[in-house]
């Protein structure tokens, strides 16, 4: 009977914490009821939610939520198995200096998620581009932020190297510039295609009426006149309209007869001389 | 009149057809009505912003003036009390702008309208006829655009589309915008709006930056 009651016995010589399967088995339960618990609660939330408030916010509150029902769970079910929580908290000033020392990138990404989760330079669904990778923000978890580039690759990155990277978020304003540079032949007229070029503008919906598109002669190059081209677009959008917006206006500008040369160079070659002992073009 | 949109039986289904859209409805009560004018050519703002040529307030005053504004026209399936948005199109060019800085300013669908002091005819299909009524509770003010969030938007019709709007002038800059829940003629009657099947919440708008 003693030794029946001695094998259901599991110790904790480090901690000094003694349980059995019984608390064990509790403990389990209880856990199992938060997690339970957490995704009925999270799939209220969601439904509740879903079409009110935007994705991102929603995934950040719903792991919020996750992760306080399952602490909360956690700790109502210590006590089963023999663990004092407010022990823990003696416990914890040791253990955590271990762990620190023994899992310190891990921390040091906990902490850098944290931060970002409280800072926000970027949430799920934002165009950002961290060292050289470019793509859509697909998750930000607790230890590393999960990046789709847009050829669709899987990029995981530690948040504590997002956290001390330069981030640029495409979509962080609301509204974004993007430039051409638009090279017409000398002979035509540069007036009249800044008039083709604003009025192909002025009919595209997402060319934004203000700020004011700006269209002028910038540079007159070694083989064209070169029109520089700045237009502003809702940041959602923006390059859909960019690419949209150089078609049309190569084509306006052609249908136009407005000629957008090719790089060229006269050569002349030394040799043949005219009347007046000057070199002739070969 | 021309009408691009073409419903007809085939199998005991309705087959819903409008240039490049085609669509298979069950047997449903159908609604065509005009919608809030900011989901074309794709939803990326809940604003509306009409320019006009600026007008004096006097202080302590309220003025009333009536506004084109461009509309959309909502293609919803009822059944019971619930609506789906089968189609959205516009005979109206959309354009959209950028109300504030490029930093804090909100995306705005455009359009600029006349003033008038009574309601004036518009074209059914594109526009309709906004009433702003404008409170000065301060000192002189030039007011000469309004931005309304369309997510609150309350359309009315009847021959043409129509919706009241408010402007409590706070400063000479700022402005609280909100639309009101009445027609602006007896007899019109409550359009189906995208932002109530999409059930968003909208609200009054803070025009920060400027009225002119």
């Amino acid at each position: 009977m003693d030794h029946k009651k001695a094998n259901r016995k599991i110790v904790y010589d480090g901690v000094g914490v003694e349980m059995n399967y019984e608390g064990a088995l509790i403990f389990a339960l209880v856990v199992a009821l938060g997690v339970l618990v957490a995704k009925l609660v999270g799939i209220y939330v969601k439904r509740m939610l879903a079409d009110r408030i935007p994705k991102n916010e929603l995934n950040l509150i719903l792991k919020i939520l996750n992760v306080s029902i399952l602490s909360v769970f956690a700790l109502l079910g210590l006590p089963y198995v023999g663990v004092n929580p407010s022990g823990l908290i003696a416990a914890g000033g040791f253990a955590g200096l271990v762990v620190g020392f023994a899992s310190r990138s891990v921390v040091a990404n906990l902490v850098s998620g944290v931060f970002l989760m409280l800072e926000r330079p970027i949430k799920i669904g934002d165009q950002v581009l961290v060292g050289d990778v470019a793509g859509f923000v697909e998750d930000i978890q607790i230890l590393s932020t999960i990046i789709r580039t847009y050829d669709g690759l899987f990029v995981r990155i530690p948040n504590e190297k997002l956290f001390t990277s330069n981030i640029v978020n495409v979509v962080a304003n609301p509204v974004r510039r993007f430039e051409y540079v638009v090279g017409i032949s000398y002979k035509d007229d540069a007036g009249k295609a800044i008039e083709i070029i604003r009025r192909v503008i002025d009919e595209h919906p997402f060319a934004l009426k203000n700020p004011e598109p700006q269209v002028f002669v910038n540079e007159l190059g070694e083989s064209s006149v070169n029109i520089v081209v700045r237009v502003w677009s809702p940041s959602s959008v923006w390059y859909n309209v960019k690419t949209e917006l150089l078609w049309k206006i190569k084509v306006e500008l052609e249908k136009a007869g407005i000629e957008i040369p090719f790089p060229q160079r006269v050569v002349w070659l030394r040799g043949e001389r005219d009347g007046l002992g000057k070199d002739v073009p070969a | 009149m021309f009408y691009p949109v073409n419903l007809r039986r085939e199998n005991g289904r309705v087959v819903y057809e409008r240039e490049g859209v085609r669509k298979i409805l069950p047997e449903c009560e159908i609604i065509v009505n005009p919608v809030e004018p900011v989901n074309l050519p794709k939803n990326v703002t809940r604003f509306l912003e009409v320019d006009f040529d600026p007008i004096l307030i006097k202080p302590n005053s309220v003025e009333t003036i009536y506004l084109k504004f461009p509309i959309e026209i909502g293609v919803f399936a009822k059944h019971g009390d619930k609506l789906a948005v089968v189609d959205v199109f516009s005979f109206e060019k959309p354009k959209y702008t950028l109300y504030g800085t490029p930093k804090n300013g909100v995306v705005c669908r455009w359009f600029k309208s006349e003033v008038y002091y009574e309601v004036p005819e518009v074209d059914p299909l594109r526009h309709g006829v906004m009433k702003l009524v404008i409170r000065n509770g301060g000192d002189w003010v030039e007011v000469g655009k309004v931005v309304l969030d369309c997510y609150g938007m309350k359309i009315y019709y009847s021959e043409f589309a129509s919706c009241w709007a408010e402007m409590k002038v706070i400063s000479k800059i700022s402005a609280e915008t909100s639309f009101v829940d009445r027609p602006i003629e007896r007899g019109m009657k409550k359009a189906v709006e995208m932002w109530t099947t999409r059930r968003l919440i909208g609200r009054s708008f803070t025009m920060e930056w400027g009225l002119k």
